[in-house]
């Protein structure tokens, strides 16, 4: 097993953050990627998280997505966005795949109903769907619809067990993705957690993914 | 006539009797839920539970909520006030009578059990199983019905509780700064007046009540007031017909007041709630002949729900939230009793109405009404056997009729031994916020509820303005609801060992078709879930319950109560059977979900026991001690899948002691005291509403106490 640590630049602070209800910001961006045999496991990608809160009391982060490469196992700098050098770029629940309104490159994504394990090629008569952005995405926003749930009165949200994202990269290779969790530590707080964690753990996202470099739609 | 007032003074009599000798059986008690017409327990094939003014009054309390909560079997949840769940079944399917008129009001299903003073209330009786080919719709799961005091007497009692609780100290001293106090004052009194009799009683209840607000460990301060009066007058006209009117008026006023901190800045809010409920009853009873009685009962009630919230800051910030329903019905009823047939034969009418914020408009009424039809016939094959065997039939002007049968037999071959077995079907109709909610919360995500009534125009309304993503699968199967049918089955065993040990041993199981449930049917373009009501899911309970007494010695006495509750959706049961749900391991990797690992419909606890301990030398000088003990139970599907099962999220199991003991200061002055939640067991997440431990005085003043003098017709 190999472990790679990854330290990202400090995100610029908008805000000095005072009451305890608001969430300790994140300055340096650190998360860790495990690979067993084909399988990569990230944990703990930042992905656009939260700094504040607006005028009308919703939280925000910066805005900026966490671009990476499955490819490369790696994260992207913000600075390559128009290229192919990316094939999922990460903010809050959005996951934007290469193509059309979101890159230059071919990428495109579903979601298969399953486990992992059971899904051992694309199969042959697949549809991808590709970004429309701001209006749809090819991995659908919204609670219960791709991966995730969303629970308003917990303010909790739970990543959806046997949901497989299967993705095609920026320059048409196949990868099978599984969401595994949304909170730092990869670790759902509990219903009676505060506010100050429920909002400063999240959007730190853990998922695992096989990668076939060889262009074929097998997994193996 | 004389079969009516032998029936007062067996009351009276008996009185003392029951007092000295409480059996489980209690074969000798009167009860009316089982076939709507008076019956000694021991001729009576439908189990019937009886909580007994003296029972009430040694729990020294005056709420609902506090006598039901001891009672094995039924499980309080929480959850717009407190809520009844009976054989494992939700509270909107168990009715709640008063005098065998339905209550109205429910909030989401769910009649807060809180507001109800047993106050002048002379007995409860509680019939488990499905009880709907008597009352109809929403009897379900069974019946709560609570008996109004009918003697004949001249009495005026006064009382008078106080109580206090500290959630950070061990104790609470009375004015203390941080103490949360209750006082309690109820006056009873009848008088006769030449023909006339008349019964007053009446409560206040204050109270500082303790409730948290969501999501946090802030206490917030929520006074409580109550108000209930009830009046019943009654007189005899000639010597074959007796008039009675009953009327009850019930306030409940709560104020709240809270903080939230968000972004440095505090906001302060208000909140006020008025909900006002009354309900008159006048029954004229025609005994014809000793075999044949009529009856005629006219019923009205009101509930009004009035909220508002308002910000300090903000005077413009006004949230309004109100409901208000009527029910109207006119019913007449045949009895017929001959030495081994009991007949029962009655007919009603029923309108009904609703206004809500939350529908369309509050202008806009809401409308239904039923005629029904009920026949009940009992014999007595022989000496051990009585079969009942009855059906009702509702017809309603909004959704489909509804027929339930029931059956049941009562096998009694000695002394010791009473078998009963029933078989019924419940119903419950759509109720007005499943057909005609029209609700958007704009906070947590943003969804709208509408009502099946709505749903499809609203939701074709908004597709014309480009407004709908998608259709969810489930808007295919929009249409009108229909009832929701049940099926249950209970048997019960009563052995008596000897003269003080007692056992009762029961099983159930109810099978429920057509539930109800709320189902997203779109999704707007900006992400807003749409939802609306189906008829979708098929469920069951089934459990074990048990009960055992032993009378120690002439004093002393343990008494013990059990259920063991299995329940699942029939749907979530086939979709794991089928490998098509998930649930992740430890390593966070999803895996097929085992149906071992599947626990069942959420908030129902499996194990549920209690456990009294009392010594009692007179019914006012007693000591008792009361366990009662709930496990664990799932309040949320927190691991992402469509089912409930062992990883999702559960409020812990608790365990309960109360304790109380009284004793005389004079014949006519009783004093009582206790310490309730004496372990002093709290969840400030999952049983915000759960007091800590209270200690109470109770004072009880018997102002006149006398017997009517029978008259002639005795």
């Amino acid at each position: 097993m190999r472990i790679i640590s990854f330290l990202i630049a400090s995100v610029l602070l908008l805000t000095a953050c005072t009451k305890d209800s608001i969430p300790t910001p994140v300055d340096t961006r650190r998360f860790d990627v495990a690979v067993t045999g084909n399988i990569t496991t990230v944990r703990n990608l930042p992905a656009d998280t939260i700094i504040g809160f607006n005028a009308i009391g919703q939280p925000v982060g910066t805005g900026r997505y966490s671009f990476f490469s499955l490819e490369r196992g790696q994260w992207v700098p913000n600075s390559d966005s128009n290229t192919n050098r990316w094939d999922l770029a990460f903010a809050g629940t959005v996951i934007r795949v290469n193509n059309l309104t979101s890159g230059p490159g071919s990428g495109g994504a579903f979601v298969y109903s399953g486990t992992f394990e059971s899904l051992a090629s694309v199969p042959a008569d697949s549809v991808f769907r590709l970004d429309n952005h701001p209006v749809s995405y090819a991995i659908p926003r919204g609670s219960g619809r791709a991966w995730y749930t969303y629970d308003g009165p917990t303010n909790l949200l739970t990543t959806i067990p046997g949901r497989v994202l299967v993705i095609r990269t920026a320059t048409g290779k196949f990868a099978k993705l599984e969401m595994l969790n949304y909170y730092r530590g990869g670790q759902t707080p509990s219903a009676s957690a505060p506010d100050s964690i429920k909002y400063g753990d999240q959007r730190f996202l853990h998922f695992r993914y096989t990668f076939q470099s060889n262009g074929t739609a097998r997994f193996e | 006539m004389r079969s009516y007032w032998l029936w007062i003074v067996f009351l009276i009599v008996s009185a003392p009797v029951a007092a000295q000798k409480d059996s489980l059986l209690q074969l000798e008690e009167v009860v009316v839920s089982a076939t709507r017409q008076e019956r000694r327990l021991g001729n009576v094939a439908i189990p019937v539970q009886l909580i007994q003014r003296k029972q009430i009054q040694q729990a020294g309390s005056m709420r609902l909520r506090d006598i039901l909560q001891e009672q094995a079997g039924l499980q309080l949840v929480n959850g717009f006030g407190a809520g009844l769940q009976m054989q494992g079944l939700s509270p909107e399917h168990t009715l709640i009578l008063i005098d065998g008129q339905p209550l109205v009001g429910r909030t989401s299903g769910v009649l807060d059990i809180n507001r109800i003073s047993v106050s002048g209330i002379k007995r409860i009786e509680i019939v488990k199983g499905p009880s709907s080919s008597l009352y109809g719709s929403e009897a379900m799961a069974g019946i709560i019905n609570l008996i109004t005091d009918n003697s004949v007497r001249n009495k005026g009692e006064l009382s008078l509780r106080y109580g206090v609780a500290d959630p950070n100290r061990h104790f609470g001293i009375p004015f203390g700064a941080s103490s949360l106090q209750h006082t309690e004052v109820d006056g009873r009194a009848s008088f006769q007046l030449g023909k006339w009799t008349i019964k007053q009683s009446n409560n206040y209840l204050y109270a500082d009540a303790v409730s948290y607000r969501p999501m946090s460990q802030d206490r917030i301060a929520r006074p409580i007031n109550r108000f209930t009066h009830q009046t019943i007058v009654q007189t005899s006209i000639g010597t074959k017909m007796d008039l009675r009117w009953l009327a009850r008026v019930n306030q409940d006023r709560f104020q709240q007041q809270f903080s939230v901190s968000n972004n440095g800045s505090i906001t302060t809010s208000f909140g006020r709630e008025l909900n006002t409920e009354w309900n008159i009853q006048p029954t004229l009873t025609y005994r014809v002949t000793p075999q044949l009685t009529l009856s005629s009962k006219a019923y009205w009630t009101n509930y009004t729900g009035d909220q508002q919230l308002r910000f300090s800051d903000r005077s413009d910030s006004l949230y309004q939230d109100q409901f208000a329903q009527r029910l109207a019905r006119i019913e007449n009823q045949a009895e017929i009793k001959r030495a081994r047939h009991a007949v029962v034969l009655g007919f009603g009418l029923q309108a009904e109405q609703a206004h809500s914020t939350r529908y369309d408009a509050y202008d806009s009424k809401k409308e239904n009404s039923v005629r029904y039809g009920f026949a009940q016939w009992e014999i007595k094959l022989n000496e051990k056997w009585i079969s009942t065997i009855g059906a009702r039939f509702d017809h309603h002007r909004l959704y489909a009729a509804a027929l339930t049968p029931k059956w049941a037999i009562r096998y009694q071959p000695n002394t010791r031994l009473v078998v009963k077995a029933s078989v019924g079907q419940g119903f419950k109709a759509p109720d007005f916020r499943q057909l005609f909610l029209n609700f958007t919360n704009t906070a947590a995500g943003g969804y709208s509820v509408i009502g099946s009534v709505d749903a499809i125009r609203v939701i074709n309304n908004l597709e014309q303005q480009g407004l709908i993503a998608d259709r969810k699968p489930d808007y295919s199967k929009l249409s009108l609801l229909r009832p929701e049918f049940s099926t249950g089955y209970n048997a019960e065993i009563h052995y008596r060992f000897s003269a003080s040990v007692e056992t009762k041993f029961s099983l159930f199981r109810n099978d429920i078709n057509s539930l109800i449930d709320v189902r997203q049917v779109a999704t707007r373009i900006d992400g807003t879930q749409l939802f609306s009501y189906l008829n979708v899911n098929k469920a069951f309970t089934q459990g074990v319950e048990f009960g055992f007494q032993w009378q120690v010695r002439s004093r002393w006495m343990i008494s013990s109560g059990y259920q063991y509750l299995e329940t699942g959706d029939k749907e979530e049961r086939r979709r794991i059977g089928d490998q098509q749900e998930y649930i992740r391991d430890a390593s966070g990797a999803s895996r097929l979900m085992k149906i071992s690992e599947y626990v069942g419909l959420p908030n129902r606890s499996k194990h549920q026991a209690q456990l009294k301990i009392s010594y009692e030398k007179t019914p006012e000088q007693f000591i008792n001690l009361r366990l009662l003990y709930r496990s664990r139970w799932t309040v949320a599907n927190s691991n992402g899948n469509s089912s409930y099962d062992r990883s999702d999220e559960f409020a812990s199991g608790f365990l309960l002691l109360n304790m109380s003991a009284g004793f005389s200061l004079t014949s006519f002055l009783h004093v009582q005291t206790g310490i309730e939640n004496l372990l002093n067991y709290k969840d400030l997440f999952y049983q915000p509403t759960l007091q800590p431990r209270t200690v109470f005085v109770q004072l009880r003043c018997m102002l006149w106490s006398q017997k009517i003098k029978t008259d002639s017709s005795l």
